[in-house]
């Protein structure tokens, strides 16, 4: 399938779930009967949006399929799991530490494997972003895991 | 009038207030730069320091710190690809694939001159026009703002489709569904929240910014490895990274294109509500349909038209936003709501009385846009080839950097780590749809446009008493809608009428 239509069909379905969650909007007896409800916008947007796709979708394009070769999925999965993994540390292991294993994994990630660049590029930089937060701009990051207070 | 510039000019050239504008010139730059924190937090976090001072050298402080911020969002788009604010969305544009091939100085400098052709000649517009424009920006109604949006929306899903409209549209679309995320304003229901608390108050546009732009061009350049001759290309092109050489016919290019988007950037920025973002999507989108077929197929590709345009119209917006806050005291974005407040927390009120009760105030203030766009013009133009040097770092250190400061941006606002794995799904799916050759920019600027679309048009119903007639009945709506069609058609009829023409061309050649 075209690029084009793999598009099209990805969001023909996004927006036909997302009309159907705008049914689901709640509202009160006499909101229904007002010309512009918190439904009105969400409906005309699914209505234009479903007729577009469909359009894109069957009108003649260029049929060549995507290519994917040289590509690394991988490299951008391992990625998107060390940005997942972030979330889900930041709070639990402090500011410091997620965010130094964060970068370092980062840079192993991309095919860097010198201790020196791993540490040096990351350790640094984090401890004087945490300084330049809390110490000049007055925002605070807890630093430490929350167990240490 | 005359007496009261002279007042302000004596109040702005003061050593003191002279050393708030380097000093907010500065900070703001910097903090701009930092994803995340845009103007409005650099301005946020002024108010404290200020407190102490008297109300024109805080004003003039904070003054500088927003045409830092707006200057520093601009450095942070064109090196990274990461707008921190919406008014630098369009600056990415061009400016990002001029970096990316290795003229990151010369962008750097075409933003710099650009933004200060713009701050200045606005400010010029400023000190002539701002009580006339006052007037003519109370004239605008809800409607015409509805007009305006689409109006903007019509002119980017044209212009950033790239001949494929549709894609366009789509995008746009998109971006306006993602807006209707959260507490509908006017009834208080949640919509499409799925049950979750975090999304109660909506997505968050630097989240969307971010993902979709830093994070998924990040990520795309990594699924993307260069070749090695494209290595070494680019080895070659960063020789000239800091460069910001300019040459006379680039210059010449240039001109008109500042003096265009100084007009209509300022124009925008007066009108409460439409601001920088609007301001630099429709300079972008003149611009493009101006440069002609030729130069037009290079927007997006690294013209320096295309970063001209969006840059000056930025910052004379920001000078135009001034205009109702000073003389209406009405706080055309959130920026100049958070000046409101320090001004009001100094015991002024903006509005019509403020040139007769603090004269010194108002002048001084306007008198210190040109000193401002001065000092960021000299403070900057040095740095601009060590700033550029950001780029020359190997992609393994690089890209972990740009991912970091994207996600801690977006993280730093709210300290909700939700937000760090919406971002990873949005950048996911716009890496699939960027694959796919859907544009991005339409998408944002409908998420921006949205929410004030809805509003403006709800506003509008209730005052036309539910009737939609005044899409057409009110002259201003409908000249605007019209533009906006237009717009919309040109590019859908432009290759019928070019086969028209080939046709009559052929049978003429045919019969002669």
């Amino acid at each position: 399938m075209s690029r084009d239509r793999v598009g099209a069909l990805l969001l023909l379905v996004f927006f036909v779930v997302y009309g159907y969650l705008s049914t689901k909007i709640t509202l009160l007896p006499f909101q229904l009967n007002s010309a512009f409800h918190a439904r009105t916008a969400p409906q005309f947007l699914t209505a234009a949006g479903i007729v577009l796709a469909l359009f894109l979708l069957f009108k003649p394009s260029d049929l060549r399929p995507m290519d994917t070769s040289g590509m690394t999925f991988k490299r951008v999965s391992m990625l998107c799991g060390l940005m997942i993994f972030y979330g889900l540390t930041v709070r639990s292991l402090g500011f410091l530490a997620s965010t130094m294993i964060f970068l370092a994994g980062g840079f192993w990630v991309m095919g860097e494997r010198r201790w020196i660049v791993l540490i040096g590029a990351s350790v640094p930089i984090v401890v004087g972003f945490w300084l330049l937060m809390t110490q000049a701009l007055d925002v605070f990051v807890a630093p430490f895991p929350a167990f240490l207070g | 009038m005359l007496e009261g510039i002279l007042t302000g000019l004596g109040v702005a050239t003061q050593p003191i207030n002279i050393m708030m504008v380097m000093v907010g010139c500065f900070a703001g730059t910097f903090i701009g730069m930092l994803p995340g924190l845009g103007p409005i937090s650099a301005i946020a976090l002024m108010i404290p320091i200020t407190y102490g001072f008297d109300p024109s050298t805080g004003l003039i402080l904070m003054a500088g710190v927003y045409y830092g911020a707006i200057f520093g969002g601009s450095t942070s788009s064109i090196l990274i690809n990461a707008p921190g604010v919406a008014g630098t969305v369009a600056t990415s544009f061009d400016g990002y694939p001029l970096a990316k091939a290795g003229h990151a100085g010369k962008a750097l400098a075409i933003a710099a001159y650009s933004s200060f052709s713009g701050g200045t000649i606005a400010a010029i517009f400023l000190l002539v026009a701002a009580p006339a424009l006052a007037r003519v920006s109370l004239s605008f109604q809800s409607t015409d703002y509805f007009a305006l949006m689409v109006l903007g929306l019509t002119a980017v899903a044209a212009f950033a489709g790239k001949g494929n409209l549709v894609k366009a549209l789509l995008m746009t679309i998109l971006g306006l569904m993602l807006s209707t995320v959260g507490t509908d304003q006017a009834q208080g229901v949640p919509r499409f929240t799925l049950g979750m608390l975090d999304l109660i108050d909506g997505i968050s546009f630097l989240l969307l910014a971010m993902a979709t732009f830093a994070l998924s061009e990040a990520l795309m350049a990594v699924l993307r490895p260069k070749s090695a001759a494209d290595q070494a290309k680019e080895l070659e092109a960063q020789k000239n990274l800091g460069s910001m050489k300019l040459s006379k016919e680039e210059l010449k290019e240039m001109a008109p294109v500042v003096g265009r988007s100084s007009v209509l950037g300022f124009f925008i920025g007066v009108l409460p509500g439409a601001g920088a973002t609007i301001a630099s999507f429709l300079a972008y989108g003149v611009e493009q349909r101006l440069a002609g077929p030729i130069k037009g197929k290079q927007f997006g590709k690294g013209s320096i038209r295309g970063l001209a345009a969006p840059e000056t119209a930025n910052n004379a917006a920001c000078s135009g936003s001034f205009v109702p806050l000073l003389t209406l005291g009405i706080p055309g974005s959130g920026t100049t709501a958070i000046m409101l407040g320090a001004l009001l927390s100094y015991g002024i009120q903006p509005g019509p009385r403020l040139f007769v009760d603090n004269p010194e105030v108002f002048w001084s203030v306007i008198i210190s846009m040109y000193i401002g766009n001065i000092v960021l013009l000299v403070l900057n133009l040095p740095l601009i080839p060590y700033i550029a040097r950001v780029l020359a770092l190997p992609s393994a250190v690089l890209v972990p950097y740009i991912i970091f400061f994207s996600l801690i941006g977006v993280y730093f606002v709210s300290f909700n780590t939700f937000d760090i794995h919406l971002m990873v799904i949005f950048a996911v799916a716009a890496l699939v749809l960027r694959l796919l050759d859907f544009p991005m920019a339409p998408m944002l600027l409908g998420f921006i446009l949205g929410g004030m679309m809805e509003e403006n048009l709800r506003r509008a119903l209730i005052i036309s008493d539910q009737s939609w007639s005044f899409l057409w009945e009110r002259p201003l709506t409908a000249s605007i809608l019209a533009i906006a069609i237009l717009i919309l058609f040109v590019p859908i009829l432009t290759p019928y009428i070019a086969r028209m023409k080939d046709k009559v061309y052929d049978k003429a050649g045919e019969g002669g």
